[in-house]
């Protein structure tokens, strides 16, 4: 395969241009395809009856919860008990291990942390 | 006595002190100095220790080489030689048999979550890799070949298995001293992006906080690594084996039924593959060889591409400012430019020296992992157009 770009300082302006460009176009196209990821989601969702959402108003019983969430029911009585104690009258919507839904433990962990440091306010 | 005197002349030129050069001197120095910053600075310790104690051996001279009267080499060289250890490793890292390897590793380890989560971030990705094409041009304006001027551009994709692939097709002549070039400016990336970030941003910039992303799911997850296999071998070609490699690797961590594999990739096969690898860098740095002009341009447009690439990451997030209802914070600009996840790193503590209670590292991780595709795509550009399958 030989050279498509002469090799001359022309030739360098020209690849450069090209290749600075093209990188652009295809990397906007894989974030394009990365939009439409959600939909995936969507479609998977509403195929797959275990992941029905709960309707609301309507707790769902442990034992359904432990069926859509493959959390042992032992597990679930748990968690509705200590919840019971702490927040009195509840419905559990949903459950699932920490290491698949980390946002919000991240997110509690990082406000933790930053209660720890010593200049608390932004400077101006 | 004449005798005696020649006889210790001899016995003296059997060893390496006879040989010693100021050239030896100054690469001790250099490889010294990469092991101090390791240590103290914890600058990419992984790479830097075993990149400066390669160095630091390569320039002992020891005996002169087999051929009666010819040049001193190295105990390190010795083993480099045809058969000896390092030369295996060297042939690893020239028949690109590691650099995949490499990228199998960092797919098992990465998260590809934060890129998922905020598409719009991943034109940071290309934007970050002016550097590249400033460097390429400044290479052809010093005389190098367009060839030889593509390799020492890849070194501002800030991406080592990346740069070692596209140099050894383009300019494999080059692979020592653009290899270190390339990871020794990754590991001082802290010392190189700060002051280029600051210098484009205003303090208020600096301090735009960013939304925390949604969830990424599972099932997102898995699909990632397939569509980007099929979109880059189908595109992309010439670099294929190394983004095919990484999205194995990330496909054998988040499909939970491979730990076993996803583990080895990313733990034991990626330390045996480090060690190889800064070695066998580390042992092209001998000082007659890498002491000449050529690599201290190499070394200088080296530099000049990193800081290119970072203000041109830094400048492409301020524009997408103009255009987006909520801004964004345009320090993750420069983690664009690849080198994951240390770009990432130096965005969130130049952010958070600032504000200590905007965190970016998140943030700055979308930016930072499409920066790899950016250097793949940009080297798959320069493979094609310059005639490299």
């Amino acid at each position: 395969m030989s050279a498509i770009v002469p090799d001359t300082l022309e030739g360098a302006l020209i690849l450069s241009l090209i290749d600075f460009f093209l990188s652009f176009v295809v990397i906007s196209f894989i974030g394009f395809v990365l939009a439409g990821f959600p939909w995936l989601n969507r479609v998977f969702e509403r195929r797959s009856p275990g992941a029905e959402p709960l309707r609301a108003g309507r707790a769902a019983s442990p034992a359904k919860l432990a069926a859509q969430s493959e959390i042992p029911p032992e597990d679930v009585a748990a968690i509705s008990a200590v919840l019971a104690m702490v927040v009195g009258d509840h419905r559990i919507l949903h459950i699932e291990s920490h290491q698949r839904g980390g946002d919000w433990s991240v997110a509690g962990r990082l406000a933790h942390h930053q209660s720890h440091t010593t200049v608390r306010t932004p400077k101006h | 006595m004449d005798q005696v005197v020649t006889f210790l002349q001899a016995l003296l030129d059997q060893t390496g002190a006879a040989h010693f050069s100021v050239g030896n001197l100054v690469m001790i120095v250099v490889g010294t100095t990469m092991i101090y910053l390791a240590i103290s600075r914890h600058y990419e310790p992984l790479l830097l220790v075993g990149i400066g104690f390669a160095c630091i051996v390569a320039n002992v001279p020891g005996p002169p080489d087999d051929v009666p009267g010819g040049p001193a080499i190295s105990a390190l060289l010795y083993a480099v030689k045809e058969g000896g250890l390092f030369h295996y490793a060297y042939e690893g890292v020239a028949k690109l048999i590691i650099p995949p390897l490499i990228f199998l590793g960092v797919g098992a380890m990465t998260d590809f979550g934060p890129m998922i989560a905020n598409p719009k971030l991943v034109i940071l990705g290309a934007g970050a890799h002016l550097g590249i094409f400033v460097a390429l041009i400044l290479a052809k304006l010093v005389g190098f070949s367009l060839a030889e001027a593509g390799a020492i551009g890849i070194i501002g994709g800030a991406d080592g298995p990346m740069a070692i692939f596209v140099t050894v097709k383009l300019a494999p002549h080059l692979l020592g001293p653009i290899s270190v070039a390339a990871y020794s400016y990754m590991a001082l990336m802290p010392m190189i992006q700060p002051p280029v970030m600051r210098l484009l941003t205003t303090p208020e910039e600096r301090q735009i906080p960013m939304a925390q992303a949604r969830k990424v799911t599972k099932r997102e997850k898995i699909a990632f690594p397939l569509v980007i296999a099929i979109i880059v071998n189908l595109f992309f070609p010439p670099v294929a084996p190394l983004i095919t490699m990484l999205m194995l690797g990330n496909l054998l961590k988040e499909v939970g039924v491979t730990d076993r594999l996803a583990k080895t990739a990313a733990g034991g096969l990626m330390n045996v593959i480090i060690i190889i690898l800064t070695v066998a860098i580390g042992s092209t740095m001998a000082a007659d060889r890498f002491l000449t002009w050529q690599t201290l341009e190499i070394v200088v447009l080296g530099l000049i591409a990193f800081v290119f690439g970072t203000g041109s990451g830094v400048v492409t997030a301020k524009i997408m400012n103009a255009f987006l209802k909520t801004p964004i914070n345009p320090l993750i600009g420069s983690a664009g430019i690849a080198s994951v996840p240390i770009a990432a790193r130096v965005s969130h503590i130049v952010a958070y020296q600032e504000n200590p209670n905007n965190l970016l590292i998140y943030h700055a991780m979308g930016p930072n992992l499409a920066g790899v595709f950016g250097t793949a795509i940009s080297g798959g550009i320069l493979l094609a157009l310059l005639g490299v399958g």
